[in-house]
């Protein structure tokens, strides 16, 4: 401990893990999400508050009301962990005999697959954020670069090697179409981008509608709201081979090179330098010779581009068709990922951690639901919880009597509202 | 020291928490194997079990025979997208489901794919009938509503006061559609059979006849299934066109439409779909002149009960007047005698095959 005292400009490893560093404030909100969980599990599950009514209906009442309790929540957040990342006992299982590996890695491979299209979309968003803009509208554009992508997939003819690039382009095209248009009149008018893109979701399910219910792309001999699905060229094929029963697809490498193109974007190139300056402080960059305006406009680009890709990775990689459902209500990605953006601090990395955390808690709701009975909304209050938590680390830092908040775990939100 | 002592304070809090959740999840693995009853298990579409529509009945149909055999036990789990679906019923596979209902066309082919991949499995389908391999379990609940459709424009037809109706649907689906065709063929029977001339607004059928799959023509639809102010505006607009009667397929949007005819007043009614309106809306009974009823959940218990006794048939169900799959009844408003017996006569025409539900057959005037 004593160089703890000894070396005063950079102190050890631990300390600086145990003071509010994002990750630690990061963790505890997770803990505080799922302490919250737990006291909804307990004032609604029936079988909880019947066992705390009777606890003077004998002299084991309130041993038995927190057995009760202890093994309702238990089997909530047991059945949420076994069913988004492994099931211990399963994986012994296969393990020993070899059997049922299937059964093993379907929940990591679920949590992969909701994971994939989130966190492509969720860096586009951040991307935007780093520049100081609020894409709101990264669902639209995500459903625009779904139908873009699975009208390029699945009406025309190819074979893969040509198919499925020009299958992801179409959907990065489409979003970014969706995305230019606010990033313009952002630019050139000062139309703010918020009001607009938001909007613009409205336009992009229009067109969904429209488009699932006209006849090109209609999927042939239906009159319901569903599309044509995707050649099997255009799909993004199962990782470990249709017939491993595991949806987690070859999305995952597209969403890896998203990743390192954002990181090499954001950290290395002087594009990114740009976004970052002009999201710090728009004015120091425009008095340093930025371009404001080639700025914006690249940003939504590329943030359109990667909702779209998303949008299109999602059909590719699960259901292969659209229909008018696609990404509406609480399937929204779009809207998810400006909290998993904030979530991930606009960080690349960050955001993997945060879409994987977010796709666990929504696969492992729903094996908790299929288990227990308790709703899956479970998991979103809970996800609700930590961004709420993370959003306010000086609360955190109250509760769990941490030092001193650094910077960087309030530098959150971006300045884009009203400048 | 500070230093220390805060670390202290951090990982004790830390461990405390994560300390409480371990013994809880250990607490569990004990009480985790309950008795073996048989499972129901219902995966909704995107409306989830509270949608007054489709994915209710179905979930009520599991409650129902539950109800009946003891030994049935029932769960749910909701869709927030189409990407959802193979995942829930795969959830549901590997839980051991005696039974599992999907619900509606948009699971077919998940319904499908995993019907082909366990074909040991029994699996119900509402308003869907998917292309599965031979030996699989699958049992298709479908439901030839435009029957019931049809006495239901027999009895505007016949209610009305300004020989005018009117009628409008969600989105122009199938399952939509069949209902209003058959509501628009009642209405036409009902002027030729009884030489009268009522006019039907909202619906004009296309050429040939329809089935459960394909039911084309030209209408006026909401565009979705939820905004009531839209169902409001086109009442409002057939009212003012002379409609006094309104048969909304569109959900919630109906209510829409009641509120609408409570700003017309009296003198005009709503036809209710789907679940008795008296039953659903209690409060507004007095406006429901009467309701296509869909038999979802009677076919649905009925499903669930036999797989659970080991009768379980696999192949399509057709709701009909016949098996009462799909009917008209009678809503607050007192219907003469009269208009009962032709009601009555047609129904049973249309039992015995003497009458067609095809509205081309009558043609409009």
């Amino acid at each position: 401990m004593s160089e703890v005292t000894a070396a005063p400009p950079r102190p050890s490893l631990w300390v600086r893990y145990t003071s509010s560093s994002p990750i630690v404030v990061t963790v505890f909100a997770l803990v505080l999400g799922l302490v919250v969980g737990a006291l909804i599990i307990i004032t609604t599950t029936p079988a909880v508050l019947d066992a705390w009514r009777a606890i003077f209906h004998g002299w084991d009442g309130v041993p038995h009301a927190l057995n009760v309790t202890f093994n309702n929540v238990g089997a909530a957040y047991r059945s949420m962990f076994t069913g988004s990342i492994v099931d211990p006992q399963g994986f012994w299982h296969s393990l020993v005999t070899g059997k049922g590996w299937t059964n093993t890695l379907t929940p990591i491979s679920e949590t992969f697959t909701y994971a994939t299209p989130l966190v492509i979309v969720s860096i586009g968003v951040g991307i935007a954020f780093q520049t100081g803009l609020f894409n709101i509208g990264a669902n639209g554009q995500a459903v625009i670069g779904g139908i873009s992508g699975t009208v390029v997939g699945s009406m025309l003819h190819m074979p893969t090697i040509l198919h499925l690039p020009l299958t992801l382009l179409a959907g990065i095209a489409g979003g970014m179409i969706c995305g230019a248009v606010p990033g313009v009149l952002k630019a050139y008018t000062g139309a703010h981008e918020v009001i607009v893109t938001l909007m613009f979701n409205y336009v992009a399910y229009a067109f969904l509608l429209f488009m699932v219910l006209s006849t090109p792309f209609q999927q042939p001999g239906q009159q319901n709201d569903i599309s044509r699905t995707m050649d099997p060229s255009a799909q993004l094929a199962p990782l470990f081979g249709s017939s491993s029963g595991l949806r987690v697809s070859f999305g995952v490498f597209v969403a890896a090179l998203v990743v390192a193109f954002a990181w090499w974007l954001l950290n290395r190139s002087s594009l990114g330098f740009d976004f970052r300056v002009t999201g710090a402080n728009p004015s120091a960059a425009r008095a340093s010779g930025i371009n404001a305006r080639s700025v914006i406009v690249v940003a939504f680009l590329i943030s359109g581009g990667l909702a779209g890709l998303a949008g299109v990775v999602q059909v590719a990689s699960t259901t292969h068709y659209i229909d008018g459902g696609f990404l509406i209500g609480n399937a929204g990605i779009g809207f998810t990922a400006i909290t998993v953006a904030l979530l991930g601090r606009n960080k690349p990395m960050g955001i993997v951690w945060a879409a994987l955390l977010f796709a666990a808690l929504g696969v492992g709701g729903r094996n908790m639901q299929a288990a227990t009975g308790i709703p899956l909304d479970l998991a979103t209050v809970i996800q609700s919880v930590i961004v709420l938590f993370v959003a306010t680390p000086v609360l955190v830092k109250e509760i769990f009597r941490l030092r001193g908040v650094s910077t960087a775990s309030v530098q959150l939100a971006t300045t884009g509202w009203g400048s | 020291m500070g230093r220390i002592r805060r670390l202290t304070t951090v990982l004790g809090a830390g461990t405390l928490v994560l300390g409480t959740l371990t013994v809880s999840v250990a607490a569990t693995t004990m009480s985790a194997s309950a008795a073996s009853k048989f499972k129901a298990c219902v995966v909704t579409d995107t409306g989830g079990i509270n949608d007054k529509s489709f994915n209710a009945s179905a979930y009520a149909g599991l409650k129902d025979a539950a109800k009946k055999d003891s030994n049935i036990s029932y769960t749910y789990l909701s869709s927030t997208s189409s990407a959802d679906y193979a995942p829930n019923i795969n959830s549901f596979i590997s839980k051991n489901c005696g039974i599992i209902v999907t619900v509606g066309f948009l699971m077919d082919q998940a319904t499908a794919k995993a019907a082909n991949a366990h074909p040991s499995q029994k699996f119900a389908i509402v308003d869907d009938a998917p292309k599965v391999k031979k030996g699989t379990h699958v049992s298709s609940l479908q439901y030839e509503t435009d029957q019931a459709g049809f006495l239901g424009g027999i009895l505007a037809a016949g209610m009305s006061t300004t020989s005018t109706v009117a009628t409008y649907g969600g989105q122009p689906f199938p399952s939509v559609t069949l209902y209003m065709n058959g509501f628009v063929a009642g209405v036409r029977y009902y002027d030729k059979t009884y030489s009268k001339s009522v006019k039907v607004l909202g619906w004009t059928p296309a050429k040939g006849a329809c089935t459960l799959a394909v039911c084309n023509g030209k209408g006026t639809f909401v565009g979705n299934f939820t905004d009531q102010t839209a169902g409001k505006t086109d009442t409002t607009t057939f009212f003012s066109e002379g409609a006094d009667i309104v048969f909304p397929v569109a959900g919630s949007v109906g209510l829409g439409s009641i509120a609408a005819a409570k700003l017309a007043g009296a003198g005009h009614s709503v036809m209710w779909v789907d679940s008795n309106g008296c039953v659903a809306d209690k409060a507004d009974c007095k406006w429901f002149v009467g309701t296509v009823a869909k038999g979802v959940e009677p076919s649905v218990e009925a499903a669930v009960l036999s797989a659970a006794k080991g009768t379980f048939a696999a192949g399509t169900y057709v709701g009909t007047l016949k098996n009462s799959g799909t009917a008209l009844e009678y809503g607050g408003i007192t219907v003469p005698s009269a208009l009962k017996s032709k009601i009555a006569t047609a129904k049973a025409g249309i039992i015995a095959g003497t009458i067609s539900v095809n509205p081309n057959k009558y043609p409009a005037k």
